[in-house]
């Protein structure tokens, strides 16, 4: 503990761990990131070299794959940019409503069968849907959904994704029923709670939810690839797709320069939404 | 150290919710959306894939009823279905801890006051944004193929490294590095648990004397208890229901010599390059029931582990 | 009818809860016939295609085609749940492989009723019409003639001044060339050929040339465990030699292009299908040449590139089968087509394409004139099943040239397993 007597030498030592942090954090990134830039070198590339030329920075730079693949389908990616943006954001707002007062019931509320519904609820995350597709496709044929983003949308809105009502379970139960309690006493009902109290305190796992809808969302290919068929439906993932046959002809450099551009949108709407993962209000300062 | 601990409550009695099941209006009304969901969307296509695996199906035609068919196959005749659940046993048990260990470090190194953390945060999170991309295939063989990336590096020490992602002992490793390289989601439901732990309890602890390893291990893992429980569970949920990375770097084979052969990618491989769906769907019945039985698992020894904010004690 | 109905009205919900719409563009056209067309392919292939059918929708006003596309490893998942749905597409690109599987369960429509009108391919000559054909039935229009073939690495054969493969080229020559390449570049990594112990089509030719086949009329196996033990024994040799890439190497081909031994630079010889040329050429600096399956027998034969069948649930047999028509035998349709899909089979189509086709395409359609000495007649149709034994055929081939098993036990491994596939499917 001598620092404790040598200030300047407790700011140095404070600096230098920070420098240490900042190191690890760092090499930790370029590890990281290093595939990520092998894609972005890759993108710039001329398609016959992307597979014997492995070096991160590419001899002949070049735009070409960024033009092709924009417009590559007969549809522009202008127009399965904004079908993803669509769908995703409809994703966050239905999966972030939906389930919270799914999750608002099953962590605070007392009423009958609860822990079957639990149960059945988290039972839906487990089988895979493989088996499931078919009898599925079935059900949103006859509602005259296939080919519509229906079936990629309203879902959502019905709290289908048993993931996020048990993530927010979690963290609604971190909550001290004081509060809850509190708001009652000052004549608060069930919905006044959840809307007053505990939404306003769960804004980290609501960033979280909508983060992760988002980005689900965006990413799927699945659930596109077989209910959507005209291809000024296609979101970007499958229209991604389509720079790929296995049996024939792959064009790399749409798909890799493309891809790139694909992660733009979900970058931005991590860095805007985790913002919102603040360190919640102080809880313990709000018991007394 | 008294003054820390995570449960104390204040001494008044709360006031009785009241009768268990008192509030079923309510909750009713707050569950609708999910109940409407579950039975119109979700319960349909579950009881059928049920009733298909008690049957031939074929995909193109009608099933015809073959009772308990599937399921004597399966478990008498048919070793891939034993290998592939040893290859996802051995990945759930590597990926899961590996994953979690890795994303709580990162995210508790994230959750200190440094400098510049949410960059750190969204170059960490980046990984995890490519999810199930085709480029991850071409990517993986660049860094574990025979002149990838990695022999590359050993190279220079004059190491000569084997075919990883093709040469049937590292295959499987190559995966499980893939899972835990995408960290991303738990870091990220970590972090946001982090920020739900009061920072006076950590000052209270410093005062007393507590070293961050005590801090970690009094306060951090025991508050973080309801979140390390989640991941805990739907990263065991999610990792032996995993199919896209092995299809996406195996190109749909499992290979070399089923080495990487998924649960579910043997099932899907059943299910339509074989056309046999009934047998697919009983495969995926018996995982649930797996999977049921390790979270029914979890959710016993929880109440030793894990403590909520709302009990009262 | 009701179905379209329903569609459409929540096609309508669809647009007030979206603010940009997801109405398909041509939703409340006034098309008299509406069809749907599927293919797997890449954008080329969706191009040309796309163009080609409005060549067709201009000359015969009132019909509207819908079309979908996606690459080749989701295009059977999509199907099969379409067709699983009771929603399959009306015209449907099918593969020699799978046609076998869609036609005897019965998702498929027998042509023959239509032929030869609308239907008129008459001048396909007999054996590229029985290449559709399923029990008798014709069940789908071939596309493009196609066969297996090799590929070589013209540049680095130039520079090492050795000889490529012709036709005359004999399965113990084949090893010596593949050694001597691999000898005179010296690099380490760099094998002569791919090892293609474990490819199908290439094992085809092999069991045909010794009088045998893959299955028999009835579905069972036509080749007895030496001739696969002999294969694998081949393969082994030459890998040990140098001749063939290391099993461990070879293991990262994922039987796509990009990942190809010849693609990857590991090898100067690979084996593949003849329309495949322009694909790998497209990812190859080098100059490809091709010639055909070592043996100097006849072992090979030709054989529909992809064909294009008619699904058995179609309200609109007849308009599909006018589709199908063009696209397989119209001049018109062909200048837009070019030989993307392989050599049209159509002598018409053909003749019009012919003095218009570029270097590689005319390669093709050299090619498989030049082969008509080591061609013989269609094998029967593969039995259900006979999927997984591909697999099964790469996975045990694996094992050998893994190291992990020896010759005669993979060998019995294979014919057990088989065996099994076959009485299970």
């Amino acid at each position: 503990m001598r620092a404790a007597s040598h200030p300047a030498s407790d700011v140095l030592a404070r600096r230098l761990r920070g420098l240490a942090a900042h190191g690890v954090l760092i090499l930790c990134s370029v590890g990281m990131l290093y595939p990520v830039l092998w894609m972005v070198a890759s993108s710039f590339k001329p398609e016959q070299l992307i597979f014997s030329d492995f070096t991160l920075w590419p001899r002949d730079f070049s735009l070409k794959a960024y033009v092709e693949g924009w417009n590559g389908l007969s549809v522009s990616f202008t127009r399965f940019f904004l079908n993803s943006a669509l769908v995703s954001s409809l994703a966050v707002i239905g999966n972030v409503t939906a389930c919270s007062l799914a999750a608002y019931a099953f962590a605070r509320l007392n009423f009958r069968l609860k822990r079957l519904w639990f149960a059945l609820m988290l039972g839906t995350l487990m089988l895979p849907y493989h088996v499931t597709l078919i009898p599925q496709y079935v059900l949103f044929l006859n509602l005259g959904w296939v080919n519509t983003f229906l079936p990629l949308v309203v879902p959502k809105f019905l709290a289908v994704d048993a993931f996020f009502i048990f993530l927010m379970v979690q963290f609604f139960r971190t909550i001290p029923r004081e509060l809850d309690e509190a708001a009652m006493i000052d004549g608060c009902g069930p919905f006044k709670i959840y809307l007053l109290v505990i939404l306003p305190l769960s804004k980290p796992v609501l960033a979280t939810a909508a983060i992760f809808s988002f980005i689900w969302t965006w990413d799927d290919f699945f659930g596109p690839l077989i209910y959507l068929s005209d291809t000024v439906h296609y979101t970007v993932p499958l229209a991604l797709r389509s720079f790929v046959d296995s049996s024939g002809r792959s064009e790399w450099g749409p798909l890799f320069a493309m891809s790139i551009l694909s992660l733009v949108p979900v970058f931005l709407v991590f860095l805007f939404c985790q913002r919102l993962i603040i360190r919640g209000i102080s809880t313990s300062g709000l018991r007394g | 150290m008294a003054a820390i601990t995570a449960h104390e409550r204040p001494a008044a009695a709360r006031p009785r919710v009241g009768r268990f099941g008192a509030q079923d209006g309510a909750a009713y009304l707050f569950l609708a959306p999910w109940l409407a969901g579950f039975f119109l969307l979700t319960l349909g296509p579950t009881l059928g894939s049920l009733y298909l695996s008690f049957t031939h199906f074929d995909l193109l035609q009608a099933p015809r009823w073959n009772g308990l068919g599937n399921y004597i196959r399966m478990f008498t005749s048919d070793p891939r279905f034993y290998n592939a659940l040893s290859v996802t046993f051995w990945y759930v048990g590597l990926s899961v801890p590996l994953k979690l260990v890795f994303a709580l470090a990162i995210a508790m190194m994230l959750d200190q006051g440094l400098r510049g953390l949410s960059v750190y945060r969204a170059l960490f999170y980046i990984p995890s944004l490519l999810g199930g991309s085709v480029a991850i295939a071409v990517l993986w063989r660049q860094i574990f193929g025979y002149n990838g990336l990695i022999n590359e590096g050993l190279s220079v020490f004059g190491i000569d490294g084997p075919s990883w992602i093709s040469n049937p002992q590292y295959s499987l490793v190559t995966l499980v590095v893939l899972r835990v390289w995408q960290f991303g989601s738990p870091m990220v439901i970590f972090l946001a648990g982090l920020r739900q732990i009061p920072q006076e309890l950590y000052e209270a602890a410093t005062i007393d004397g507590a070293g961050p390893v005590q801090r970690f291990f009094r306060i951090t893992l025991p508050l973080l208890a309801p979140v390390v429980f989640f991941n805990l569970i739907l990263q065991t949920i999610d990792a032996f229901k995993a199919f896209t990375p092995a299809f996406i770097v195996s190109g749909g084979t499992g290979g070399p010599v089923d080495s990487t052969l998924f649960y579910t990618l043997y099932l899907y491989q059943e299910g339509f390059a074989y056309f046999r769906m009934g047998y697919a769907a009983a495969m995926a019945w018996f995982l649930l029931t797996i999977i049921a039985l390790f979270t029914a698992l979890a959710f016993l020894t929880s109440r030793y582990w894990v403590y909520y904010g709302d009990e009262g004690r | 009818m009701t179905r379209n109905l329903s569609r459409r009205s929540t096609l309508a919900l669809g647009a007030g809860l979206a603010a940009v719409s997801a109405l398909p563009g041509a939703a409340f056209g006034q098309a008299a016939k509406r069809l749907r067309m599927t293919w797997w392919g890449g954008t080329e292939r969706a191009k040309r295609t796309q163009d080609a059918l409005q060549v067709y929708q201009k000359k015969n006003p009132g019909v509207q085609i819908d079309t979908e596309t996606v690459g080749w490893g989701d295009y059977w998942t999509k199907l099969a749940t379409q067709v699983a749905g009771g929603n399959a597409p009306d015209v449907i690109q099918m593969d020699y492989r799978y046609i076998f599987e869609y036609a005897r369960r019965r998702s498929l429509k027998p042509l023959d009723e239509f032929m030869p009108n609308p239907l008129d391919i008459a001048d396909f000559g007999a054996a590229n019409i029985d290449g559709g054909r399923v029990d008798g039935k014709v069940f789908g229009v071939s596309m493009g003639v196609n066969s297996t073939c090799i590929f070589h690495n013209r540049t680095v054969l130039e520079r090492l001044k050795i000889n490529p493969p012709d036709l005359t080229t004999t399965w113990p020559q084949f090893a010596e060339i593949a050694t001597a390449i691999a000898k005179a570049e010296g690099r380490r990594g760099f094998f002569g050929s791919t090892n293609a112990g474990f490819n199908e089509p290439a094992l085809e030719v092999w069991v045909r040339q010794r009088g045998k086949a893959l299955y028999t009329d009835e579905g069972k196996l036509a080749f007895a465990r030496d001739d696969i033990a002999e294969w694998f024994d081949y393969w082994d040799q030459m890998r040990q030699k140098g001749g063939a890439v290391v099993g461990e190497i070879q293991a990262l081909n994922r039987q796509t292009t990009e990942t190809d031994m010849l693609s990857m630079g590991r090898a100067a010889i690979t084996f593949a299908h003849s329309n495949q040329l322009v694909a790998w050429q497209a990812i190859n600096k080098d100059k490809l040449g091709m010639t055909a399956i070592p043996g100097a027998k006849p072992g090979q034969y030709y054989k529909p590139s992809m064909l294009l069948s008619v699904s058995a649930t179609t309200p609109q047999g007849q308009e599909a089968a006018r589709i199908v028509n063009f696209i397989s035998t119209d001049p018109d349709a062909g200048a837009v087509l070019g030989v993307e899909r392989g050599v049209p089979p159509s002598k018409r189509m053909r003749d019009a394409l012919l003095p218009k086709v570029d270097e590689l395409g005319r390669a093709q359609i050299e090619y498989i004139s030049a082969i008509a000495n080591n061609v013989s007649k269609l094998p029967p149709p593969p039995p259900k099943g006979a999927g997984e034994i591909e697999q099964l055929l790469k996975r045990v081939y694996e094992t050998v040239s893994l190291g992990t098993a020896k010759v005669p036990d993979a060998a019995t491994t294979f014919m057990t397993e088989a065996q099994k596939a076959l009485e299970r499917a």
